[in-house]
């Protein structure tokens, strides 16, 4: 049982959500929680729902059950676009905007918004980019650029979540481990993380706490508990695949 | 020989040595020729009946209208098949600008508010409205289609449905106003449009043929752009959702692949 004070925690509260896309089930009765200040990893294997539950979280998607809060509000009863900017959604595609970097990280800010250079670099310094970036035409990125350019656009939002889809998709191993000491230096200045991922080392790494998804539904635990039974299943997995090569392993010893 | 018989007689003999020709070199289109020209002969005969008959009774001018209205609303109604009203839709862009047009070209007494004058000139700028309302409806549908990522990065940032939507229509309109713009430009110098050629061979003076020509021409600017925006309008409609949501049509993603 949550106590009184963890309920009132601030962050994202995630209670029943249920979510069927083209008549199948995607989510069912799907509760969880995701507070300011930690990083909370959401693992499963593509196609469980990942990137449906993080479209639910911003609004993007309408579930057909449950609610989400966040800091205890129903996020449907916050303006969507305003709810965005508080819940910034990096997408697993990295999409480029028209124009330079400065172009895509100054997109859709408003005059309540920090737009200057120092502020856009130091959204690009903590996504792993230097200043020279922001007078790159964008479309001129690499994969892995691109992928960092969208995880600043979310930050020069400020928002109080961030919510991840993949995020190590397009990076390679030193990238990912930067990503992922960004996104713990973002919780540990109080951000919300939500990072959705089938990268169980990443997950190790990150994780404050974790969460699987198992037929739409989630399975809580500490980090170890879930990435441990992870492992395990993947321990398994390997166990048999050893024992049919034993065989020949056999012979081949003799 | 009488002119009406020479012209007969000409078409007839052109028609025949095409397919001849088209015979002769096995290029399997003899049969396709023939066809056509008859075809041709066909529909035209009966046109000429009908608007015969629209010349004698006026009031048949307005069913006349309504039917190049209904036909042209069909035709591009079918090219954006996957919007959901599609032909109410293509109806609106069509009908609201050209008719608009008409009216106000009658009104202000550019031409005479008689059939003769009024069903070409409603003809004509029927015909602009269905070109711009299916390049523009077809080129925005296929784009929403292909970029439903852009789509959902926007509105992640903070943009409001009709904001993200906005680039991709701005697109759509521009580029179903290229051919109006293209035969606007090269007018006189690359073809001789339709309503001059016909003007000259009526008897009209080369004066006066090009000043109706170029009021047409200049009409149809403003109705193809009006046609590009209400079809462009229309769509966006469809795809916007409550809670600053987009929804773009399943069909249109299904016909881009």
């Amino acid at each position: 049982m949550a106590s009184e004070r963890e309920r009132e925690a601030p962050g994202l509260r995630v209670r029943g959500l249920a979510v069927a896309l083209g008549g199948r089930t995607v989510l069912r009765d799907l509760s969880f929680d995701a507070p300011k200040g930690a990083v909370t990893v959401v693992v499963a294997p593509s196609g469980t729902g990942k990137s449906t539950l993080l479209r639910c979280c911003n609004r993007l998607l309408q579930p057909d059950a449950g609610t989400i809060l966040l800091d205890g509000a129903d996020v449907d009863g916050v303006e969507a676009c305003a709810l965005r900017r508080r819940v910034g959604l990096v997408g697993q595609v990295p999409v480029m905007l028209p124009g330079s970097v400065r172009d895509n990280l100054a997109y859709g800010l408003t005059e309540r918004d920090d737009a200057s250079d120092a502020a856009l670099t130091r959204a690009l310094a903590a996504a792993g980019l230097d200043a020279a970036f922001l007078d790159r035409p964008a479309d001129e990125l690499s994969g892995g650029e691109r992928a960092r350019v969208t995880l600043a656009r979310a930050l020069t939002r400020g928002p109080e979540l961030l919510l991840l889809d993949e995020p190590t998709a397009a990076l390679d191993a030193a990238a990912a481990a930067h990503v992922g000491e960004t996104l713990r230096g973002l919780a540990a200045d109080g951000l919300g993380v939500l990072a959705a991922t089938h990268d169980l080392g990443f997950a190790a790494a990150v994780a404050d706490r974790a969460i699987a998804l198992r037929d739409g539904r989630a399975v809580t635990g500490t980090p170890e508990e879930i990435l441990g039974a992870g492992e395990g299943e993947r321990g398994a997995a390997d166990a048999k695949h050893g024992a049919a090569d034993a065989k020949p392993g056999a012979g081949e010893a003799r | 020989m009488s002119q009406a018989v020479a012209q007969v007689v000409a078409g007839a003999a052109f028609a025949l040595g095409a397919a001849l020709l088209a015979w002769r070199y096995e290029l399997g289109l003899a049969r396709p020729l023939v066809t056509a020209a008859v075809r041709a002969a066909v529909q035209l005969a009966a046109v000429g009946a009908v608007v015969a008959l629209v010349f004698r009774v006026p009031a048949l001018a307005v069913a006349f209208v309504a039917v190049m209205v209904v036909t042209a609303a069909l035709t591009a109604g079918g090219r954006l098949r996957g919007l959901p009203g599609a032909r109410r839709a293509a109806a609106l862009a069509i009908a609201v600008p050209a008719l608009s047009a008409t009216a106000i070209l009658l009104a202000v007494g550019a031409f005479d508010v008689t059939p003769r004058a009024a069903i070409p000139t409603a003809g004509i700028l029927i015909g602009g409205a269905m070109a711009a309302t299916t390049l523009t409806g077809r080129r925005l549908l296929e784009a929403l289609a292909r970029g439903g990522d852009e789509l959902e990065a926007r509105l992640a940032l903070g943009d409001a449905a009709r904001t993200a939507l906005a680039p991709f229509t701005r697109q759509a309109i521009t580029t179903g106003l290229v051919p109006a713009i293209d035969q606007t430009r090269s007018v006189g110098l690359v073809t001789l449009p339709g309503t001059f050629v016909g003007l000259l061979l009526g008897g009209a003076s080369p004066a006066a043929a090009a000043r109706i020509q170029l009021t047409v021409l200049l009409a149809l600017l403003a109705v193809e752009l009006l046609s590009a925006i209400v079809v462009a309008e229309l769509i966006t409609r469809a795809c916007i959702r409550p809670g600053e949501r987009i929804v773009v049509p399943p069909a249109a993603v299904a016909a881009s692949r």
